[in-house]
């Protein structure tokens, strides 16, 4: 009765969740002033690289919308993915495998959902971190035209619950620490080139348009971008649908996953 | 009725010799053995109970069916060599592992029914340590508390209180990487006992360990028992298993080949004495046949063969021709090796 209580995912203890998460703010405090230069300092370099360095010799998109503008919302929802995705891959894979830490916490009565849910959401949290500074920065260099923007920084959360769960199943299925690169150069790098971050999607080969609209993190980078104009509309909704139907497939595959891995 | 003899010269009992009693005796008898029953049900009720465990990782069959009891208050051993199935016994224990055939019962919870509430009662120390290395000592200890809902004051108290037992208090500031071997692995003790288990499962808990550390971990661990946990524990330190364990079972291949407490074990095995003979140079078969021939079980150890036995080993082999005798007291080792024969694991 109890397993099918387990199995079901009836037997979950939020306060384990917090657990997890509380550890990993424990961690995160330890080393705050290495890991605010990753969520800070790089995406600011993006955002100054292409904004105003390739941006110079870029004209006006969209109409009356400038390069800087264009780029600013999608890197903005495009870095947001990064620190979720390094957290619950490699950073879950770490401590899976070689610090066994997940092993310790099933051994005590933390259920895989629980784990799981405690991971996915730190890599949210970090996401929102890295999410709030960079839309400081750009705020304040005159980017964002919408005070509808600030809903941006719970869309970088969802960006964050997306790949956060898209990294633990990675990280549950890869078979070495080195494969653990892969999810970063064949998985990571395309969606952040190729979700309209950067440029429209409208200009790629008409064939491959549908493959970059199904990328992940494209709904999002849409719908920051509509949020930064101020310029909503239907279209909008279904990116939001499209990523909060992602997080749902991918944590509970993910704990399953774990599952199949650490219940041996 | 009650006759008295009265002597002369000698004053009658003023009472009778036995008062009459209220409740009647034979009421009182009742009570007192009926209490005794149940006081004795509990008292020998295993905290930990096996039923006819297996476990199977496909074709392999890792543990072939094993049966054991662990009563309230012991530290019960499992002893074997390596890939004996100690480790996967002890994962099938607390729940991380599924139990392909049988039954756990730990403090009357069926282990795979109710894995959770078991985790709750538990201590685990795994043989790795398990220690997180982005928190310092303190933080391993209370972290690790939250999981069983002891939080706030509750975990700070306790962490200090824990620290001051496994003589860390100086160190709960420090960052794991700067503890020894030793003290990480009475950190993952003190973690373990955090939250006041009824039962503490330890895999191996002094490997790797010097032979201060390893003292130390002992010490530590009878205190944990004085403070009333049942522990069980595998090793394959022979000594550990000798000082340590109350009762234990000897395992290899899966299964459980004899068990006891360490002198009832070194007894049936090993007998008393040992008889260690070094045959002189080429003369081994000829020294050994002469053994066999005086109905001596010859065993050989390393470039020396031995042989059990009682005391008066001492008389009828202290004479043999082309080899130097030595008698010791037998020793688990003795009686580990002897069952689980000489050949190499890992290998």
């Amino acid at each position: 009765m109890a397993t099918l209580a387990m199995r079901t995912g009836l037997d979950f203890r939020p306060a384990n969740v917090y657990g997890v998460w509380l550890r990993h703010w424990l961690a995160f405090k330890g080393g705050w002033l290495v890991d605010s230069t990753a969520i800070v300092i790089e995406p600011l370099f993006v955002l100054l690289a292409v904004g105003f360095g390739i941006g110079k010799f870029v004209e006006d998109i969209q109409g009356n919308l400038s390069y800087q503008e264009f780029v600013a919302p999608g890197i903005i929802a495009a870095n947001a993915m990064w620190p979720a995705l390094f957290n619950c891959s490699w950073g879950a894979y770490q401590r899976m495998e070689n610090h066994k830490i997940f092993e310790t916490m099933i051994s005590a009565p933390v259920n895989l959902s629980e784990l799981a849910a405690g991971e996915i959401v730190w890599g949210a949290t970090r996401a929102a971190m890295t999410t709030a500074a960079v839309l400081l920065v750009a705020t304040l260099l005159g980017l964002i035209n919408s005070s509808l923007a600030i809903l941006i920084l719970p869309l970088g959360f969802l960006v964050g619950l997306v790949f956060g769960g898209m990294g633990l199943v990675y990280a549950s299925i890869a078979p070495t620490q080195h494969s653990m690169m892969l999810i970063f150069t064949l998985i990571g790098t395309p969606i952040f080139f190729f979700s309209g971050a950067f440029f429209p999607i409208a200009s790629l080969h008409t064939g491959l348009q549908p493959i970059a609209w199904a990328m992940p993190l494209t709904g999002a980078v849409h719908v920051a971008r509509g949020l930064s104009t101020g310029d909503l509309g239907m279209s909008h909704l279904y990116g939001l649908l499209y990523m909060i139907g992602l997080a749902s497939v991918f944590y509970p595959l993910s704990f399953m996953l774990l599952r199949r891995k650490l219940i041996i | 009725m009650i006759r008295y003899t009265v002597r002369v010269g000698e004053t009658p009992p003023l009472k009778d010799p036995i008062p009459p009693s209220f409740p009647p005796l034979r009421f009182r008898l009742f009570v007192w053995s009926a209490c005794n029953f149940l006081m004795s049900d509990i008292q020998t009720n295993p905290i930990i109970k096996a039923v006819g465990l297996h476990k199977d990782y496909g074709e392999f069959h890792a543990v072939k069916g094993i049966d054991f009891e662990v009563m309230p208050g012991e530290i019960f051993g499992m002893l074997g060599p390596n890939g004996a199935g100690k480790t996967t016994t002890m994962r099938m224990l607390s729940s991380v592992s599924p139990i392909t055939a049988g039954q756990i019962f730990i403090d009357g919870l069926n282990v795979a029914e109710e894995p959770r509430k078991v985790r709750d009662r538990i201590g685990v120390v795994a043989q790795h340590d398990g220690l997180d290395p982005d928190l310092n000592v303190h933080q391993n200890l209370v972290t690790y508390a939250r999981y069983f809902s002891i939080t706030g004051k509750a975990a700070e108290d306790r962490a200090r209180e824990m620290l001051e037992f496994f003589g860390m208090d100086q160190r709960a500031d420090s960052g794991i990487h700067t503890l020894s071997g030793g003290m990480k692995r009475r950190l993952t003790l003190a973690r373990a006992f955090m939250t006041r288990p009824k039962v503490l499962i330890l895999d191996e808990p002094s490997t790797g360990l010097d032979p201060q550390a390893r003292n130390r971990v002992w010490e530590q661990l009878f205190r944990i028992r004085e403070a009333g946990a049942t522990i069980l524990m595998s090793t394959h330190y022979m000594e550990e298993a000798a000082q340590l364990c109350d009762r234990l079972v000897i395992m290899d291949y899966g299964k459980i080949l004899s068990r006891g407490t360490p002198d009832d074990l070194v007894m049936e095995h090993a007998g008393s004495l040992t008889a260690v003979i070094r045959p002189t140079n080429g003369s081994g078969p000829a020294v050994r046949s002469k053994l066999e021939s005086m109905g001596k079980d010859v065993r050989e150890r390393g470039a020396a063969l031995v042989v059990h036995g009682p005391e008066e080993l001492r008389k009828e082999l202290g004479q043999i021709d082309n080899a130097a005798v030595r008698f010791r007291v037998s020793t688990l080792e003795d009686v580990f090796l002897n069952l689980t024969g000489r050949e190499l694991r890992d290998e």
